[in-house]
């Protein structure tokens, strides 16, 4: 076992946040390390394809998956550099206000030890920093004004359009969505081609992954990235008061050590919890930063009400996005539809490129079909299919877990086990979601519509490392930094204590930069 | 794999095609035209590869052609890590021979059980109901991974193989619209 000078900081994943704290310390002039458990992706092995877009998806030990809806995190989760970065959809939306108090104001779920107004600001500066195009303006009528996006709207295309006479008929108010991607040339970075394969990575750099932003940034200034580098433990000292650095095995599979002023856990909302209770001590019994009990607890899943539209004429849709065209928050209301038993926000996209495969290809708009009635549907559907998705919130149930299993991987950590379960309250938005976007699809033009149901998914991965005021309600505070241990600090979105309904990453983006930023202005504290 | 294979690799991506051993050498083909040339199956038994074969074509015509016992064969044959199955991004606990194995155990056994012959001997109409009914979760005597689960993992390879690739988009007449090379590292 080899031990590596030490760094000022080590940062375990280098996907969206992990990149964000890595740039932001680096250019402050400290000595980063990166460890990312799985390849050095460059744009260069980006391929246009679903088949082969999956080797950017989770390969590492897998997790044991339990709970009446299993979480379902290997479409979602990263593997590499760039992480669920590296593929994501790049739709752009922020918390709303109504997020940060939901304990205070409905008496269910938690409060956040901050405001939108506390976060406001870095979602500003990181529109900036990535590159967001978007109708910030338009989006007024739903939150607080802020800096306009640096980009204008992305471009438009008829598979989105058509569905706006539908939720104009519903009283929905649609908006251009804000997308981290580039409506015209960025920063030395190319506009969007609008060929849809965001998800399986954008190779021009038009779509703001982390390799083209913080990550590339944190490069030139010096950070230094050491890839299928995979974080098994993290050290702390005698008294357990502070961390030391971390344990890992490297490309040959052999163990190294290193030490560090401060660690940062930024492996996901799943990763993160599994490290810091394999990290146990004498002095931390139960897992690191763990005197609440809360460590692993609380994790969420975003949900989704998909519904498809079949239109005789020619939309376009193979052109555009993957993520969204149009956006709306008006069913952001946690009350919503409470008429319908259920509680939570509501977060309504519409319009996206369609591909023929994988689990959001256009086959799998009628997973009932097969044999020749998937054939002639695939030839109905080539150029007339169009979907919008609602994605429901659930609120934070203790209930839903990660813990470590005895099983364990190649290196002798334990299985992560997920337990999730959607409460009736998450069941009755979801189905509210789909009555209310059959509506809306009736009121359109398509010749044919229909709710996408299946089991209901998961999508998005929250909690475990949940933010609050003290070490008796949380794990850590607001920047992320763990309670107990002053120089251990967990990034990403598993530090949400609610989820909100919106794709979540540009707000990992916003509170890394504030919590790396907190950091660099606290260093001689914290790792003094 | 080196660094030149996996070069090689990602050059024949854009046309699907994927790296087969023939004679003890590697060399890029399509699925398709793997079992044209009758490349030899590697992990999948013959009796498995026949019932690959018969399930793929009920659930997407054309999947037998289009090669889904070779792709398979392939894909399971490499470490997980390399492999581009839908099984890996639907959370299949790899090695994913062992899925697969047990899928295809589960369908010939409810097919013995229900008409005393392997899913690949029933005639396309039985074939059919058979399908229908694992999808549901409705066949008896079923021992192994959920129907529906195995049906939703087969369907999608299917998929891949007849339309997930470069030659089933243009079958569609889809603008495939691949991706620019990058003409620099960031």
């Amino acid at each position: 076992m080899a031990t590596h000078e030490k760094v000022d900081v080590v940062i375990v994943g280098a996907g969206a946040s992990g990149s964000t704290y890595a740039a932001v310390l680096a250019k402050a002039g400290k000595k980063v390390v990166l460890l990312e458990s799985g390849p050095d992706w460059q744009l260069s092995d980006l391929i246009s394809s679903d088949i082969w877009g999956r080797r950017v998806k989770p390969a590492g030990a897998p997790f044991l998956l339990q709970g009446k809806n299993p979480y379902g995190y290997a479409y979602q989760a990263g593997w590499g550099v760039g992480g669920a970065a590296l593929h994501y959809f790049a739709n752009f939306p922020r918390l709303m206000p109504n997020d940060f108090k939901v304990k205070s104001e409905h008496g269910r779920g938690l409060d956040w030890p901050i405001s939108y107004g506390d976060v406001a600001p870095f979602y500003d500066r990181v529109a900036d920093d990535v590159g967001v195009s978007g109708d910030a303006k338009g989006e007024e009528i739903w939150r607080p004004s802020g800096k306009p996006y640096p980009m204008p709207p992305m471009k438009t295309f008829k598979n989105g359009d058509v569905w706006l006479k539908g939720f104009e008929a519903v009283g929905i108010r649609m908006r251009k969505a804000a997308v981290g991607m580039n409506s015209e040339p960025y920063k030395g970075r190319p506009a969007c081609l609008y060929d849809g394969w965001c998800h399986v990575g954008c190779p021009i750099g038009a779509l703001a992954n982390p390799l083209v932003t913080y990550l590339g940034e944190a490069r030139t200034a010096g950070a230094e990235v050491r890839p299928r580098s995979t974080v098994t433990r993290v050290l702390t000292n005698a008294s357990g008061d502070k961390v030391t650095g971390v344990e890992y095995f490297d490309e040959k599979k052999e163990k190294q050590v290193q030490e560090a002023s401060v660690v940062v856990l930024a492996a996901w909302a799943g990763q993160n919890p599994r490290l810091m209770l394999n990290s146990a001590t004498d002095k931390h019994p139960n897992g690191l930063a763990n005197k609440s009990g809360l460590l692993g607890k609380y994790m969420m899943a975003h949900f989704a009400s998909g519904t498809f539209a079949l239109f005789d004429e020619d939309i376009e849709n193979h052109m555009g996005t993957i993520g969204g065209q149009y956006f709306s928050y008006d069913r952001y209301d946690k009350l919503a539809h409470k008429d319908k038993g259920a509680f939570g926000s509501t977060f309504i996209v519409a319009g996206a490129a369609q591909k023929t495969s994988d689990l959001g290809g256009f086959a799998n708009a009628r997973l009932d079909l097969f044999g020749p009635a998937l054939a002639d549907f695939m030839k109905r559907a080539k150029r007339g299919l169009t979907r919008i998705t609602a994605f429901g919130e659930e609120m934070p149930n203790i209930e839903n877990r990660i813990e470590i299993a005895s099983e364990k991987d190649e290196f002798g950590m334990p299985l992560g086990r997920f337990t999730h379960s959607f409460d009736q309250a998450a069941v009755a938005l979801w189905n509210a979601n789909f009555e209310e976007g059959l509506k809306v699809a009736k009121a359109t033009d398509a010749k044919e519509s229909w709710s996408g149901r299946g089991n209901m998914p998961t999508i998005h991965l929250f909690g475990g490392t949940i933010m609050g005021t003290d070490a008796g309600n949380s794990v850590v505070d607001s920047f992320g930094e763990t309670h107990e241990i002053p120089n251990l600090f967990v990034a990403g979105p598993g530090i949400f204590p609610t989820e909100g309904a919106p794709n979540p990453t540009y707000t990992i983006f916003a509170l890394s930069l504030r919590g790396a930023e907190h950091l660099a202005a606290t260093w001689s504290t914290v790792a003094g | 794999m080196t660094a030149v294979e996996r070069r090689a690799f990602i050059k024949g991506a854009g046309i699907g095609a994927l790296a087969f051993t023939i004679g003890g050498a590697q060399v890029l083909l399509t699925p398709a035209e793997a079992r044209a040339q009758g490349v030899p199956l590697r992990t999948l038994k013959p009796e498995e590869a026949e019932t690959i074969e018969a399930v793929g074509e009920t659930l997407v015509p054309t999947a037998r052609e289009a090669g889904i016992a070779n792709f398979l064969d392939q894909q399971i044959s490499i470490p997980a890590e390399e492999a581009l199955l839908e099984a890996r991004i639907l959370n299949v606990k790899p090695p994913y021979a062992n899925f697969y194995r047990a899928a295809i155990g589960a369908i010939n056994g409810a097919s013995d059980k229900r008409t005393g012959k392997r899913f690949a001997q029933l005639d396309a109409a039985a074939q059919h109901d058979f399908i229908d009914l694992m999808r549901q979760n409705k066949l008896e005597g079923w021992q192994g991974p959920a129907g529906p689960f195995v049906y939703l993992i087969l369907r999608s390879d299917a998929v891949d193989v007849v339309y997930g690739t470069m030659a089933g988009y243009k079958s569609l007449d889809i603008p495939y619209m691949a991706h620019i090379e990058p003409t620099r590292r960031w």
